[in-house]
């Protein structure tokens, strides 16, 4: 190789080199291997039921961006105010930086964005295109209005019928004000109806409305949910005055005034139950709660059952009513009760109780309630479909028995909770797209996220760029966690407990700016780049720049030599090498 | 710290093996000095990576003198910048463990005694490694190189490793420090603090390095790391007669996750034969924690910290 | 001009390096030599000469300090003997390749071992392969003169070479003769502040000190050799510019003494030479034919000067106060190289005065008789001739 000339020869004297010339050697020759950014998966968006871009929505909430960040998280999930109150934050429970020291609070911040929201009024845009059909929305909860938002962004004509005198369903009945204000729900629905969409009330399910409904409507989605108590089974569960928890929050949210004794006791264990017992006690009287499992079994929301036991509810664990019977001239209740051992694991992973023989007790109460869990039910709507008490027949993405009918939500079988409802309505909606307009296969190609079954809408209508690895998750042990330090995790401001069972006043408060700020600065943003600038500090050769406009660092290949200090190194696991072809 | 699109002192294009740990240093070098220097660096693996004639990646003003006067040619230019009146450009020598343990040590000590104005700067792979991993005194106890190789006599070097930043304290400079290239913005620190001494100072860094310890490339940054994590390689700072500061393990590693991943060590590997060898390299470790007082608390943080 | 004054040689050194204003000086203590340093450090120390004075831990160091001052542009010199210069070579074969200009005395003393501190040229001839200039001088004077013009040689931009004045030590050294010291005025207007042409300068980020490959290296080697051939050139316009402003001759390339007609010419280089013009002249005066070369500036040999100075005599006689072990005297190597296409002269060669061993008149014409012997034999004596040997320890 010969680099010498006269020129340069002439110019420097006894071997001395003009510097920086070295840019004149493209070392980039030598790779084998290419380092390569790449976007992971988060598990916290593995895990979200409704698909949320977790972390991206996160970044935007710790710069300050939050209108930003509320946009991000209505591309999937269109109340964000409800969630953050009413979710079970599965996300919190897959969060890596539970095994580093505690886990994100991500349900607070989607509080604090979709509250920004509502105080700053922000808007929805209106959809851009206005396609010519129209589909039927049959139920105005949490799965109906997700479809019915879903369907309206991609240009469909959406009209809701729901049988109630206000929408909202298990949101407007199920959940008591303490925990979901009517003015937020209120103002949340109404974002929905000012982009079109029609909801019209007091609709009754006759089969003839069925009827009309097919001729009229190109698609049907159904979203009857599940608000009847299941049966206990045991003696005495049909005496007048034992009462369905459901329909017991149901009256006190219609404002009918109730009189309650001064011990209640609810049967079951999950949000339903606690709700009925931490109402209770706000109408002044003392609660407990019989549960035939242990704590760790109970599907009640952590900080809901933690609550209840700070306002003085008493749990029973381990407990199951075998007979109810009246007493005191009928003006009480009696229940037989019988302590349980834990057996073996069921089909659903939680260990089966097994009542001890010789442990019954009886107990006392003025008033007692059902919530063991919700059945369908059956009605009219229901004849052209598939259904058991568990719920209508059809697969992840709404698919009935019927073309053209949809169901979503508490009134199909599967996991039963608000986000899982938001989920299965936006799930419901890319699948009525695609009978309408997806032609003889109706395929679906969706964005999956993981290996959960969720998907994301904003990814599926806009696919992004080849280097994302959606299948790949991150967990803790690939994250280098040598260079992140420890932060505790902010706590959600309350309501005094001494105040709280005085009123219906919401007690969790939510963040304040700066701590939603601060608390969004603990993500490690698994899978994306978390501008730890480790690429940028340990490449050998300066190769690692970065880009200003775009604000992303970037590799100038012409010099990588493919070490793979940058991959090694990179904090939030972002980073790949493959191959490199040879020239 | 410096700004993410600063122009690189240290252009990109120079020819070292990928992965190397003392470009890693330079880079950060240049950054805590600025333009206003003039480096000088003894015949060594940045000297020959970095000035095939024709291309050069310093775009300050740079020397390659001689093999050993690396400290001597910084002191008479730092004589002459006196002269000039000049002395806002700062004289700042990058030289390798052979240069400056060894064969350099006499001009080296006779600049400290001196009293010039120069920044030492020891990268320390442990090994004459631009000629291909030859025995050093900055060899670590037990490691192989080719001309002390481990076999059936011998486990590798048999003596143990020169402590050159305590012969530097001996010489009451003003300022000596030692540091890592897993640490970056440890090192950039310490180089600025440097700069503002008025005598001379010198920090060690140490630097892995990629075909003499025989390690993956992209493993450069971890392998340093578990060698300060270990306790094998204190990090520490010493100024007007005592140590001033030690960098805390966050938590600590045993030396066995640190020897192991380099090829030189595999010898205290291979079988049982090297079991009394890592003890040995154990209780050093240990020693050095204690007598520093290195052990952090598991979960707070550094005394210098790492990410931006 | 100023009078002459009785000055130590070491002292004349010093005046004429404090006349030329150095950046920096560095200084290793070694006989014979330390006198110059000393007397320097005084003049530093009192406020007379405004230079960084850097004592060395050792010559390897100290030819390294003004390495690294002459590299970052400022004028340096420093002064060395014997094992000193021996540990300088590196630095020196460094600076010569770098173009770096230094300036040097080399005071002549002998190479252990055995160890001796008397004076001989092995220390400086055996520096002649390395790209440094050379100059022998004869007395004080001289070394007075040369220093001057050896700052002002070295820092041609066509040259950029270390220079090297080398005198005998103790006999120049530490002999006191009468010099005519220049006005500072005069120096100033001969030599001016050094302006380098590549230094090392944050504001023009240069690269000193590459690696070359097969490709360059042996052009750059050349050059050195090139800017070698163009300091005889330099050497003379110099002298003849020093001759004008200070009156002072300059050096030149070679000196001829009496070689009208000679048949038999000797040749020299240092302070001995004092004593072959007395033998000359007491010669000629017995009728014989002979005459004399001083050898001023034995790097670059000045070929083309002696293979004229030699025409027409029969015989040279080269005195050499070193030897290449193997081989013969190196003054003799080159000046055999020099003449090789003629027939005539031939060309013998004597090895004297090594380690202070004294050359007298008597050991001169002793040499001359032996030559004018041998070509009137017709009998070409190869190799080198060891001078008065004690045949009994042998």
């Amino acid at each position: 190789m010969n680099f010498a000339t006269r020129e340069i020869a002439k110019t420097t004297i006894g071997g001395t080199v003009i510097g920086g010339t070295s840019v004149n050697y493209k070392t980039g020759k030598w790779r084998e291997s290419r380092p390569v950014f790449v976007s992971r998966m988060a598990p916290c968006r593995e895990a979200c039921p409704a698909g949320i871009d977790i972390q991206r929505f996160l970044w935007e909430a710790r710069h300050q961006r939050f209108k930003k960040a509320w946009e991000i998280i209505m591309e999937e999930n269109p109340f964000p105010s409800i969630c953050g109150r009413v979710c079970g934050h599965p996300c919190e429970e897959a969060c890596n930086r539970k095994e580093f020291d505690e886990p994100l609070a991500i349900h607070a911040l989607e509080r604090f964005v979709g509250d920004f929201s509502l105080e700053n009024r922000i808007q929805i845009t209106p959809p851009k295109t206005n396609r010519r059909e129209s589909i039927a929305i049959i139920g105005s909860g949490p799965a109906g209005l997700s479809c019915a938002y879903h369907l309206r962004r991609l240009g469909y004509g959406v009209k809701v019928f729901e049988r109630s005198t206000i929408p909202g369903g298990m949101l407007r009945w199920g959940i008591p004000d303490y925990r979901l204000p009517g003015h937020i729900l209120d103002q949340e629905i109404e974002k929905i109806r000012r982009m079109g969409v029609t909801v019209e009330t007091r609709v009754s399910h006759r089969k003839d409305f069925l009827r009309g409904c097919l001729k009229e409507f190109k698609a049907i989605f159904l979203a009857l949910g599940s608000q009847k108590d299941r049966k206990m089974g045991i003696p005495g569960e049909d005496l007048p005055g034992v009462w369905s928890g459901l329909d017991f929050l149901r009256e006190v949210k219609e404002k009918r005034s109730l009189h309650l004794g001064p011990q209640v006791t609810v049967v079951g264990g999950g949000n339903t139950a606690i709700d009925v017992a931490r109402t209770a006690l706000r109408l002044g009287s003392k609660a407990n709660l019989l549960y035939r499992r242990t704590r760790s079994e109970m599907p009640a929301v952590t900080e809901e059952v933690d609550q209840a036991l700070a306002e003085g509810v008493r749990i029973e664990f381990l407990t199951s009513p075998i007979s109810i019977s009246k007493v005191n001239g009928g003006k009480r209740f009696r229940v037989e009760c019988v302590r349980n051992r834990l057996g073996d694991p069921g089909p659903d992973g939680r260990k089966n109780p097994i009542p001890i023989s010789g442990s019954n007790f009886f107990i006392e109460m003025d008033n007692i309630f059902t919530a063991i869990g919700e059945a369908i039910e059956p009605c009219d709507l229901l004849d052209p479909l598939k259904w058991t008490e568990e719920g209508i027949a059809g697969d992840e993405w709404g698919r009935t028995k019927v073309p053209g009918i949809f169901a979503g939500g508490d009134v199909t079988a599967g996991p039963r909770s608000v986000s899982h409802a938001i989920g299965s309505g936006k799930k419901a909606a890319l699948a009525i797209d695609a009978f309408i307009h997806g032609g003889d296969s109706e395929k679906i190609k969706p964005f999956l996220l993981g290996k959960k079954g969720g998907f994301s809408m904003a990814q599926t209508l806009n696919p992004p760029s080849s280097n994302h690895r959606n299948d790949q998750v991150v967990r803790f042990e690939v994250l280098k966690d040598v260079y992140f330090e420890h932060r505790p995790r902010k706590r959600n401001l309350q309501l005094v407990t001494s105040e709280r069972i005085k009123s219906f006043d919401e007690v969790n408060l939510g963040f304040t700016e700066n701590m939603a700020v601060e608390e969004a600065e603990r993500c490690f943003r698994c899978g994306e780049c978390s501008l730890c600038e480790n690429c940028y500090s340990f490449c050998p050769d300066s190769a690692v720049s970065w880009n200003d406009q775009q604000e992303i660092f970037e590799i100038d290949y012409d010099f990588c030599k493919g070490c793979g200090i940058c991959a090694n190194e990179c904090c939030s696991h972002c980073m790949e090498t493959v191959p490199e072809e040879k020239w | 710290m410096p700004e993410r699109d600063e122009q690189e002192l240290f252009a990109r294009g120079h020819r070292a093996c990928p992965g190397c740990g003392e470009a890693i240093a330079t880079r950060w070098i240049l950054k805590a000095t600025g333009r206003n220097v003039i480096i000088v660096s003894p015949t060594g693996c940045l000297e020959t990576f970095t000035s095939p004639y024709m291309f050069s990646p310093w775009r300050v003003p740079w020397i390659h003198p001689l093999f050993e006067n690396g400290a001597a040619v910084a002191s008479g230019i730092e004589a002459a910048l006196k002269h000039k009146g000049r002395q806002e450009i700062r004289v700042v020598v990058i030289g390798g463990d052979g240069a400056t343990f060894d064969i350099g040590i006499g001009g080296l000590s006779g600049m400290f005694e001196r009293g010039h104005r120069v920044v030492y700067i020891c990268y320390d792979n442990e090994a004459y490694m631009n000629t291909g991993n030859q025995r050093c005194s900055s060899t670590p106890l037990f490691a192989s190189t080719t001309t002390e190789p481990a076999g059936r006599l011998f486990p590798g070097k048999n003596r143990p490793k020169k402590d050159m930043a305590s012969i530097a304290i001996a010489h009451g400079i003003d300022y000596v420090a030692t540091t890592s290239v897993a640490y970056p913005k440890d090192l950039f620190n310490k180089v600025q603090k440097a700069l503002t001494m008025i005598g001379p100072s010198y920090i060690q860094v140490h630097t892995p390095c990629v075909g003499g310890w025989g390690y993956p490339s992209e493993k450069t940054v971890e392998i340093g790391r578990l060698a300060v994590e270990s306790g094998l390689v204190p990090l520490f700072e010493w100024q007007e007669g005592r140590i001033v500061n030690f960098h805390k393990i966050r938590k600590k590693v045993p030396v066995t996750d640190y020897l192991k991943p380099q090829k030189r060590y595999s010898h205290l590997f291979a079988e049982d034969r090297g079991k009394a060898e890592l003890e040995c390299l154990q209780a050093m470790a240990d020693r050095n924690i204690e007598r520093f007082g290195l052990a952090g608390l598991s979960g707070s943080s550094t005394t210098e910290a790492d990410t931006a | 001009m100023k009078k002459a004054e009785i000055l130590e040689g070491s002292m004349a050194v010093a005046l004429a390096v404090k006349s030329c204003k150095p950046g920096v000086i560095s200084a290793y203590p070694i006989s014979p030599q330390t006198h110059i340093v000393e007397y320097l450090a005084k003049m530093v120390a009192s406020g007379e000469l405004k230079s960084e004075y850097v004592v060395a831990d050792s010559e390897f160091s100290a030819a390294s300090i003004i390495y690294g001052a002459s590299a970052a542009g400022v004028r340096s010199y420093t002064a060395s003997s014997s094992q000193g210069l021996l540990l300088m070579t590196e630095v020196i074969y460094n600076a010569a390749g770098t173009r770096l200009p230094m300036v040097f005395t080399g005071v002549n003393r002998a190479i252990s071992a055995p160890i001796s501190i008397q004076v001989d040229h092995q220390d400086t001839l055996s520096l002649r392969d390395s790209g440094l200039i050379q100059f022998y001088v004869e007395n004080g004077q001289e070394a007075y003169d040369a220093h001057i013009q050896a700052f002002r040689l070295a820092e041609d931009s066509e040259i950029l070479l270390p220079t090297m004045i080398c005198m005998d030590g103790w006999v120049l050294t530490h002999g006191y003769e009468p010099v005519e010291l220049i006005d500072q005025e005069l120096i100033d207007t001969f030599l001016s502040p050094y302006h380098p042409i590549h230094y090392l300068d944050p504001e023009n980020p240069l690269t000193f000190g590459s690696y070359a490959e097969d490709d360059i290296l042996m052009e750059l080697k050349y050059m050195i050799q090139a800017a070698m051939d163009q300091a005889k050139k330099k050497i003379v316009e110099i002298a003849s510019e020093f001759h004008r402003i200070t009156g002072h001759s300059g050096m030149r390339l070679v000196e001829t003494y009496r070689t009208e007609g000679a048949e038999v010419l000797l040749m020299g280089m240092g302070s001995m030479v004092g004593t072959m013009k007395e033998a000359v002249d007491r010669m000629r005066e017995d009728g014989i034919a002979v005459g004399l070369i001083k050898v001023c500036c034995y790097r670059p040999f000045p070929s083309e000067a002696i293979f004229e100075s030699c025409n027409g005599a029969r015989a040279v006689a080269v005195l050499d106060q070193g030897f290449s072990m193997g081989s013969e005297g190196p003054l003799s190597l080159d000046v055999k190289a020099a003449l090789s296409n003629l027939k005539t002269p031939a060309v013998f060669s004597f090895i004297t005065g090594l380690a202070g061993r004294e050359v007298t008149i008597e050991t001169i014409q002793r040499i001359t008789s032996t030559v004018r012997k041998g070509i009137d034999s017709d009998q070409i004596i190869r190799g080198s001739q060891w001078v008065d040997l004690n045949q009994s320890i042998l």
